[in-house]
């Protein structure tokens, strides 16, 4: 089941009403068998995923939490010196590290058997053809588990919050379970902490009609940007950037253009759907988008697209790496032939580095997310490096501080954002050679040639194209100070209903859907 | 405050049902241009006086019958309850849908459609099972003929299917956006142009000739029905030159009615008793028949129904009533559309109606 099918909101209603029908106390486990209801429809085989990394991880968690327990109640009860109460924390943390390795090792491993091992045998194919070997390794075709890559985020960092004692793990393996599969965020995130669901979750709730009528609204949002928007230019964009020898020049731009919008209306889409969806229910998810468009630097940008995923990167890649030992090492070692304030930015690097790697990873099992993950990695340490340089600027440059120049950085971002996204569709020397001819060859696209025609975006379509983009910008900047949906609460009866109910006709009629419709694929339910 | 609330609902769920039927209206195909077939089964529902005989099939039966001509001459009312590639359980629903309605002394089958059970195009489905009214008849035809693609609920409210007509609405979308006016004439489907039969390719040979369990299994729910309600069973295999009616088809039907003691009305090999001529009676070079060979065809089939216990005229049984008016009326319509086809067709040598390009 999809959460664009016609099966969704069926499901999604009949749950609502029997999750506000029956008593409080059952509905946790309601939300329980819906999720594995929902992911059984993609095959029961696949809930065997799931359930290892869920069992596996909530054993850990819970082994974890008896041997805290077990050695505090070992201080309340021997009261022991400074340096003994040390020696002894950190044999507890050494057998905790223990089983948390174990963990992150088995599930990783999962995780990395079934989604890049095959990417690692293609490379190791090629390095012995390279070096003049007959024959290849071959290995049969596994199908990914749905949202396999959110659900082992998402237990881990569970598994590592127990470990860092951030909170205790949870006892009742069948509420851990729904944490790991509550069925809207399942295949697409966000990525949740616990401390964030385990309130809200296992919470009694009563009928509100106000959670329903807005996240029926948000997912309605949803829709419209996934069908109307994503799913009427994913074909075009998917021509162009499969196509470099034919869609060059002027192309080339639209493409990177393209790609952005599309990959955005796709993701937030979905996620304005899953949100929706959890919020009828009462349950607030985290935002995963803050209107990135309106970003004025690159970093800025990471901060506000995919924000569950980079959260989890800054936590469990980011500190750890910046703080380790090897960290720590490469720092004094570069200190003393660059100096100490070179040094010092070490860690930073190093840190910035893997975390950019494993967010290229994490995107696909190819080297154009490498690639794509260390560009832009390199492009934020270069910024980090400049900000001394804009800083004067600003103070040396009045246009720095007009509007024009908020606007010049917005649009900047945007283009420096879609010329990185060609990483991942193009690789290495394409990105350059594309890169080039948008200078060299750069010219309106003309219609005639049938290079534009191709594309099926000509007449009414290109114009609900291009008017769904921008109604999706407006309601963007409207959002900057007041949640849309918050404004129209505000509104007449009259209002209120005539905007959803004229949303909801612009999506059921000009949505591309139904019989024949075959791009109903999320993008970012393949990672 | 509540009170109020559920006003503006009261109010606003009709408005909007409203709304959404307007737009599913302006958005379904009417089927009243060049292709019509799917405007065929919506108008039986009509119809206001019963009939002797029903005939159910595909193009074989939509084509190649005139009821006009069996109530002319022989005072038989008659329905064709057929479209386009129509299935035999699609047949079978058809017939417990029109038993709801009246209970015909004769069913006529056309037994192209055993040579397939299952759907190869939605277009076909859509024409077949779109005009059909609901009913429990009508989910389980659905049910039983949609593609792989195909949801329950693209039939229980079509915009979702026809949603992206939008682009391509014309002035017929809105001209028959509340009424569609008459194609048929009781179910058949008129064509007064000619094309004589020509050369055709040969037919590939097959791995089977058997016939699928599941039509013969459709096939007997038929009969079955029709013995239950005391309604005489025809099979017909219409008149046509192409694509093959394999002599091992044949066999199979012809043993079928044997076992079961029907009759089996073969029109390919009583073309010439029929007095079909191929250089004049098609309008496709000899897949269908034209309005020439349809009354021919008619005029054959009207003796043998005439010849039956259960077969009525009509025509002095009522008197000048309502059912000798409501069939002058057919008549009329009959006459001025083939008179208007006839005419077209010397004029130009096509139909412009049905013509691929239209002409200007």
């Amino acid at each position: 089941m999809f959460l664009v099918s016609y099966e969704f909101p069926a499901f999604l209603m009949a749950l609502l009403v029997l999750y506000y029908l029956i008593p409080g106390r059952f509905q946790w486990m309601l939300l329980l068998a819906a999720s594995c209801v929902f992911y059984a429809q993609g095959g029961v085989f696949y809930l065997i995923y799931p359930m290892v990394t869920t069992m596996t991880t909530w054993l850990l968690a819970v082994a974890m939490g008896n041997m805290t327990d077990r050695s505090r109640a070992w201080v309340r009860e021997n009261n022991p010196g400074r340096e003994e109460k040390k020696e002894h924390n950190r044999q507890v943390k050494r057998r905790q590290r223990r089983l948390m390795t174990l963990g992150l090792l088995l599930n990783f491993g999962i995780l990395a058997v079934l989604k890049y091992f095959h990417f690692f045998l293609d490379n190791v194919n090629a390095l012995l053809g390279f070096m003049g070997a007959e024959g290849e390794f071959v290995c049969g075709n596994w199908i990914l588990p749905l949202g396999i890559s959110y659900y082992t985020f998402q237990s881990m960092g569970y598994l590592m919050d127990v470990y860092y004692r951030k909170y205790d793990p949870e006892r009742n393996p069948a509420r851990f379970a729904l944490f790991v599969s509550f069925f809207p965020q399942l295949v697409a995130g966000p990525i949740s902490r616990y401390d964030q669901m385990r309130d809200q979750l296992y919470t009694s709730r009563r009928f509100s009609a106000r959670s329903v009528r807005y996240g029926a609204v948000r997912m309605l949002w949803g829709y419209f940007k996934k069908l109307v928007i994503a799913d009427r230019l994913g074909p075009a964009v998917v021509m162009i950037i499969s196509s470099p020898e034919i869609y060059d020049g002027v192309y080339v731009l639209w493409g990177m253009i393209g790609y952005t919008v599309w990959m955005y209306a796709d993701f937030a889409g979905g996620m304005d759907i899953v949100l929706g969806a959890a919020q009828m229910f009462g349950i607030r998810l985290p935002e995963n988008f803050e209107r990135p468009f309106f970003s004025k630097s690159l970093g800025q940008f990471w901060r506000r697209w995919h924000m569950s995923l980079m959260l989890w990167l800054r936590e469990y890649i980011f500190y750890p790496a910046s703080t380790s030992r090897f960290s720590a090492k490469t720092a004094k070692l570069a200190a003393k032939f660059l100096g100490r304030k070179a040094g010092g930015k070490i860690p930073v690097y190093i840190a910035t580095m893997t975390v950019w790697l494993t967010a290229g990873i994490w995107h696909g099992a190819s080297w154009n997310f490498v690639v794509w993950g260390l560009a832009n990695g390199t492009v934020l340490l270069i910024s980090q490096e400049l900000t001394g340089w804009y800083r004067k600027f600003g103070e040396f440059c009045p246009f720095s501080r007009t509007r024009w120049y908020e606007v010049f950085q917005i649009l900047r971002t945007c283009i420096l954002f879609a010329w990185l996204e060609m990483f991942e569709y193009y690789p290495f020397r394409t990105v350059f050679a594309m890169s080039k001819s948008l200078f060299t060859s750069l010219g309106t696209p003309r219609t005639g040639d049938g290079r534009f025609e191709a594309l099926g975006l000509m007449g009414a379509d290109l114009g609900i194209l291009a008017a769904g983009i921008v109604f999706m910008a407006a309601v963007s900047a409207l959002q900057r100070r007041e949640s849309v949906r918050d404004r129209l609460e505000r509104r007449p009866v009259l209002v209120q209903y005539g905007v959803v109910f004229g949303l909801f006709l612009l999506v059921l009629v000009t949505g591309v859907y139904g019989h024949g419709y075959d791009v109903s694929q999320f993008i970012y339910n393949q990672f | 405050m509540k009170s109020r609330k559920l006003l503006w609902l009261g109010i606003l769920l009709p408005v909007s049902a409203a709304i959404l039927g307007a737009c599913q209206n302006l958005l379904v195909p009417k089927y009243m241009g060049r292709v019509i077939e799917g405007a065929f089964i919506r108008e039986y529902y009509e119809e206001t006086e019963p009939h002797d005989v029903i005939f159910l099939g595909d193009c074989e039966a939509y084509e190649n019958v005139s009821p006009i001509v069996l109530w002319r001459e022989y005072g038989i009312t008659s329905f064709i309850r057929g479209s386009a590639q129509q299935l035999i359980p699609q047949s079978y629903y058809l017939l417990e849908d029109t038993l709801t309605y009246e209970t015909p002394a004769v069913v006529v089958l056309s037994v192209s459609a055993m040579q397939q059970y299952e759907q190869d195009n939605e277009t076909y489905n859509r024409m077949t099972l779109d005009g059909m009214r609901w009913s429990a008849s009508k989910v389980n035809a659905i049910r039983e003929s949609m593609t792989e693609d195909e949801h329950m609920i693209e039939y229980v409210f079509p915009i979702l299917r026809f949603h992206s007509r939008w682009r391509e609405l014309e002035e017929d979308d809105f001209t028959y956006f509340l009424e569609r006016r008459e194609v048929t004439h009781s179910g058949y489907y008129m064509r007064a142009d000619i094309r004589p039969a020509g050369e055709f390719p040969a037919e590939r040979r097959r791995s089977t000739y058997a016939f699928d369990d599941r039509a013969w299994a459709y096939l007997d729910k038929i009969r079955l029905l029709c013995r239950e309600k005391g309604i005489t069973l025809i099979l017909m295999k219409a008149p046509s030159l192409y694509p093959a009616w394999h002599e091992q088809w044949d066999q199979q039907i012809r043993d079928y009615a044997k076992e079961h003691q029907l009759l089996y009305v073969n029109c390919i090999d009583r073309s010439e008793d029929i007095g079909i001529d191929f250089t004049v009676d098609t309008y496709d070079g000899g897949l269908h028949m034209n309005v020439y060979g349809a009354e021919k065809t008619a005029r054959y089939l009207g003796k043998i129904l005439a010849e039956l216990p259960a077969a009525k005229d009509r025509r002095e049984a009522d008197g000048g009533g309502p059912v000798n008016r409501v069939w002058e009326e057919k008549c009329r319509f009959y006459d001025q559309m083939k008179a208007a086809q006839e005419a077209e067709f010397e004029e130009l040598g096509y139909l412009r109606q049905f013509a691929e390009e239209p002409a200007d």
